[in-house]
């Protein structure tokens, strides 16, 4: 036993050895070990986006910029938007993810909790935003979002009424929902 | 007499004011010296006829017909030298029409050649008396002018005027005579007449410098070197004295030539002449070059030839031009008519110790067509000269200083590269041979070229080729690390010259620490400065400039796998190959190398693989320290198989820093299992919190098998130990039963049992299955009746012979992993973007797959890759872009 705890203490400051050095370098580049460690998180949360291989999310940066990014949502199954493909972006503030990011969807989308600029009324967005989200879990809450809208809160209010007089004519909602959306793109251009 | 038809013409007017008397006067006159002149020039040397032949001239002149008699007479000169001498002299080169050197039959050669060179001698004595003779004439006739032109302008005239332009009329007539009947063959055999002069002159000149290399010997004989350096460039004029005494010995054979040489000038073939002799200097020059240099690099050749030079084309260049000098100062025949290359006669040695300037002219080409000769030799056998580096570095040399003379570098790079082309990059040499060459090269044009210039340009084909090879990391890596260089067959052990380099970096990097103060930096950046050179014309500007080209043989290895970070990926696999495969903990050398390695990778790079080193070391500690508390707490129970923990010895790895390992289940003997779990409950009494995981495939056994009539020692791979075990019970066993048994799945076992039926321990018989054999154990050797391959010796076969019993992971397996995380990017990214280009990926791959594995593949690696998820229909290209399958 005497040899073997000799042999532990030789090693501990061996060990204790290169930590040394970090703290002082943190201290003199506060500000840019700030924006590593934003840049480390979302690279993080992209290679666990990219591991996770939900189906129907996707999201990657853009070209050169980290906090840009481009996102993609299936329409989840036995909803009215399955099958269809949603462009979201997504852009993250420089202290993420203390803000949360902002998101909207760039294809129009007839939804009652999304306004015709692509806005998106989620909770989790705004007030109920917690460091503990990512990128993942954000695309997963809008891509259920688009099946169960909450209609309390409605920033559509026109496919609010539409949806509440659904009655399980899903075909129709989604007809309006394309007309309006070319009407509204029309309108904006 | 059709001339004075003719002429009647010219002095119509003045023929009208004649008298009869002088009519008469003038053709009696004119008769007489028709009839005399051509008596005089027939005569051959009898000069009875000159008196008259003077009154009849002069009388012609005092009428004013001085151009008519100067024009007969110098036709009849010309007819009279055309048909005699031209005639004779070509109809004695007539015989050798045909004969032109051959190396087929050389007593035939011989004797032609003195034949010829006889026959040369006595045609140009012979035309030259004859033209003396008629130049003599000519003075006769040029006389008789003079004396009339001075009774008519009582002297005022120029006296010569006359004599010199009729002698170079008459030059010009003999010369244009003779060139105008020129045999095609003459220059030919001028041609060898002088290469045999030469030729002779250059054996006697040989013997005299091994005479006077004897004497010198003899003189100084610590001062070897030194005293052959001074006698080649040093001190001229007094060597050259000297040689020239010696040299008069062949003087006679100089004059001779000499002879020939001064002949030749006379009847106005003095380019011709110079071009012959000139040939047959460059002639006999490279057929020195050749001689001495011929397939040996192993010795410089460059100041063997210089001192050959200046010895014997130089030597007798200075002979001859000094005796045509004593001749030709006197009386130059034609100064016009010399060609170009001609050295000037009057500027000839004259013994005051300056080398003229024709001579000094003659030395420079000598000098640059010898380098040049060199220099085409060496590139020509560039390839074979650096296969043997090391030995053939003073081919190396030499080649460098006549580039630097000759500046045909672009020529070098040429050839060298399609001979690599066509010699070593092909299907047919290994990768071992292609990186040793590599660094030959390197090595070689590092000499050549300091600044790396043309090493850039005849490295890329090499790398580009190499980056093709599935087996270059690895093979780098064997080489870097291994002294033997992998390559047992290889011309010594190029892998040491690796670790060589490693290590002189080492020296280098403290030289540079060590007086690493601001003044020597200021001292060393004035020194660069005052060193630098424009780069080579060859250079291509956009590789940046020198300091950033300097040549490291490391760093240009490296270069061809494009980043260090793959090669230190393959060194941590075959580290640990090599560490798993170690049944003693004696990492000594793998130390070094490690420490090396980390100088040049630097210490980031290196850790994981210290981190191995350190568990072996590790290892060794707690091994040691399991085993003693074995004896502090002895169990008798455990002694009924004689394996005890003594004989168990565990290398402990932290698996996170190790390359992945490939897991393939076994069942060990019940005993070895019970072991292994001893040994784990022990390691976690000994190391509390942390627990052992056996990969049981891993490690070595050694073990003793005895049979009946023998025993064998075998170090094996578990599997196979586990394997052989199951006979010590069962003799017999169907491979379908043993799989079960040992835990693997047949092929496997089919695979490893070879192993043992080579070494002739168990005998395959076919069962009733086909897929099922029966394997038994032979007990005894006699019993079957072929004798195994070995008797009882200590049989040393370390697992990983064949193929796929690697003990981790091979690259490839790693790289397909890694490259599954990538097909993931690329899908996120086609799934938002639609359509990528190539290029687009390969950058979005470079800036966010940069966590582990980071991305570091290059653009044609990755092209493959893409174009393999096309084959399996995965993504689609169309028009140069990417896209999803739908």
């Amino acid at each position: 036993m005497a040899t073997m705890n000799s042999g532990n203490n030789s090693n501990t400051p061996a060990t204790a050895a290169p930590v040394m050095p970090s703290p002082k370098q943190t201290q003199t580049t506060a500000k840019t070990v700030d924006t590593q460690s934003v840049l480390k998180r979302l690279q993080s949360e992209l290679m666990a986006l990219m591991m996770s291989g939900d189906s129907g999310i996707s999201a990657f940066p853009e070209e050169d910029n980290i906090f840009c990014w481009k996102g993609t949502i299936t329409g989840s199954k036995d909803t009215v938007f399955e099958g269809t493909e949603y462009k979201l972006s997504l852009s993250f503030p420089a202290d993420y993810p203390f803000k949360p990011p902002k998101v909207k969807f760039e294809t129009g989308c007839f939804h009652p909790n999304v306004d015709v600029y692509g806005n998106i009324c989620l909770d989790i967005l705004q007030d109920k935003w917690s460091s503990a989200y990512d990128v993942r879990t954000i695309l997963i809450s809008i891509q259920s979002l688009l099946g169960e809208p909450n209609i309390s809160s409605p920033l559509n209010t026109q496919a609010a009424a539409l949806w509440c007089n659904q009655e399980g004519n899903s075909l129709s909602f989604l007809n309006t929902g394309r007309w309006l959306r070319s009407y509204t793109s029309l309108v904006c251009s | 007499m059709t001339c004075d038809t003719s002429t009647a013409g010219c002095g119509l007017e003045k023929l009208e004011s004649l008298s009869d008397d002088s009519i008469t006067e003038i053709s009696e006159n004119w008769n007489g010296f028709c009839s005399s002149s051509e008596a005089l020039l027939k005569g051959s040397g009898d000069l009875s006829f000159s008196d008259e032949f003077v009154m009849r001239a002069k009388n012609l002149c005092k009428h004013g017909l001085s151009s008519l008699v100067e024009q007969h007479f110098l036709r009849c000169i010309e007819e009279i030298f055309e048909r005699n001498g031209a005639k004779r002299f070509w109809s004695y080169f007539e015989p050798y029409r045909n004969a032109a050197p051959s190396e087929t039959n050389k007593d035939l050669m011989q004797i032609l050649e003195e034949e010829i060179q006889q026959v040369i001698c006595k045609a140009l004595e012979e035309i030259s008396s004859q033209k003396q003779f008629q130049e003599k004439c000519l003075l006769l006739l040029a006389r008789a002018l003079q004396s009339y032109e001075k009774d008519k302008l009582q002297g005022q005239a120029n006296p010569d005027s006359t004599r010199v332009y009729l002698f170079s009329k008459y030059q010009l007539i003999v010369s244009s005579v003779l060139l105008a009947s020129l045999p095609h063959h003459f220059p030919g055999i001028l041609h060898w007449y002088f290469k045999g002069r030469l030729e002779e002159l250059s054996t006697i000149a040989a013997a005299n410098f091994e005479d006077e290399e004897e004497l010198g010997m003899d003189d100084k004989m610590d001062l070897d070197e030194k005293s052959k350096l001074p006698y080649k460039c040093g001190d001229l004029d007094s060597d050259i004295n000297h040689k020239y005494a010696v040299f008069s010995e062949n003087n006679k054979l100089v004059k001779n030539i000499g002879m020939v040489v001064r002949n030749l000038r006379n009847i106005g073939f003095t380019s011709m002449a110079e071009d012959a002799y000139a040939s047959a200097i460059f002639f006999l020059l490279k057929d020195k070059v050749h001689d001495l240099a011929g397939d040996d690099y192993r010795n410089s050749v460059l100041e063997s030839i210089k001192a050959w030079i200046q010895a014997v084309p130089l030597q007798f260049l200075r002979a001859l031009l000094d005796y045509l000098g004593d001749f030709t100062s006197c009386n130059d025949p034609s100064p016009g008519l010399k060609s170009p290359l001609a050295s000037h006669p009057s500027l000839c040695y004259s013994g005051t110790g300056i080398p003229s300037e024709g001579l000094v002219r003659w030395q420079l080409r000598l000098e640059y067509y010898a380098y040049e000769t060199l220099q085409d030799l060496r590139i020509a056998k560039l390839f074979e000269i650096i296969v043997d580096y090391p030995d053939s570095a003073p081919a190396i040399e030499d080649l460098k200083h006549c580039l630097e003379y000759t500046g045909q570098h672009s020529k070098l790079v040429d050839s060298f590269i399609s001979s690599l082309r066509y010699r070593l990059l092909t299907a047919g040499a290994s990768t071992n041979d292609i990186l040793h060459q590599y660094v030959s090269t390197i090595k070689a044009l590092r000499t050549i070229d300091p600044a790396g210039v043309f090493l850039e340009a005849v490295g890329e084909p090499i790398r580009e080729y190499l980056r093709g090879r599935k087996d270059t990391i690895k093979c780098i890596v064997t080489m870097l690390t291994d002294g033997t260089g992998g390559n047992p067959n290889g011309p010594g052990s190029s892998g040491d010259s690796l670790l060589e380099e490693l290590n002189r970096d080492e020296e280098s990097q403290e030289n540079t620490t060590v007086d690493d103060d601001i003044n020597s930096d200021e001292r060393q950046a004035w020194i660069n400065a005052q060193n630098w050179e424009p780069d080579p014309v060859e250079a291509d500007p956009s590789k940046g400039s020198r300091y950033r080209r300097k040549v490291d043989i490391l760093g240009m290895i490296v270069g061809i796998i494009g980043s260090k970070d793959q090669l230190v990926n393959e060194y941590r696999v075959m580290l640990a190959e090599k560490l798993l495969n170690k049944s003693d903990y004696d990492i000594d050398a793998e130390i070094r190398t490690l420490e090396l390695l980390k100088i040049h990778f630097g210490e980031s790079s290196m850790q994981k693989c210290e981190i191995m080193l350190n568990d072996l070391i590790d290892s060794k500690r707690t091994n040691t320290n399991i085993k003693a508390t074995i004896k502090h707490q002895p169990q008798p129970e455990q002694r009924d198989l004689d394996v005890s923990l003594e004989n168990l010895n565990a290398t402990i790895i932290s698996s996170n820093f190790w390359p992945p390992i490939q897991d393939e289940a076994v069942n060990l003997p019940e005993p070895v299992e019970q072991l292994l779990n001893d040994y784990a409950k022990r390691y976690t009494e000994v190391k509390t919190p942390r627990k052992l995981i056996w990969k049981k495939n891993l490690g070595s056994v050694k073990l003793e098998l005895q049979f009946e009539d023998r025993a064998m020692q075998f170090n094996v791979t578990p599997l196979h130990a586990s394997i052989i075990m199951q006979f010590q019970d069962q003799k017999k066993w169907t491979s379908k039963n043993l799989a079960a048994a040992v835990g693997v799945p047949v092929d496997v076992l089919n695979r490893r049992i070879n192993f043992w039926i080579s070494k002739g321990v168990l005998a395959e018989s076919m069962g009733a299955d086909s897929a099922d054999h029966t394997l038994t154990l032979v007990e005894n050797m006699n019993d079957t009746g072929k004798s195994g391959p070995i008797d009882g010796g200590c049989e040393e076969l370390l697992a990983g012979e064949d193929d796929g019993e690697r003990s981790d992971a091979s690259v490839e397996d790693q790289l397909r992993k890694e490259m599954t995380v990538y097909e993931k990017f690329i899908t996120g990214m086609l799934t938002n973007f639609g359509s990528m280009a190539l290029d687009r990926i390969h950058n979005t791959l470079k800036m966010f797959c940069i966590a582990d594995p980071t991305y570091d593949k290059s653009l044609q690696q990755l092209q493959s890759f893409l174009s393999g998820l096309v084959a399996e229909e995965k993504l689609e290209f169309r028009d140069g872009m990417y896209f999803l399958k739908k």
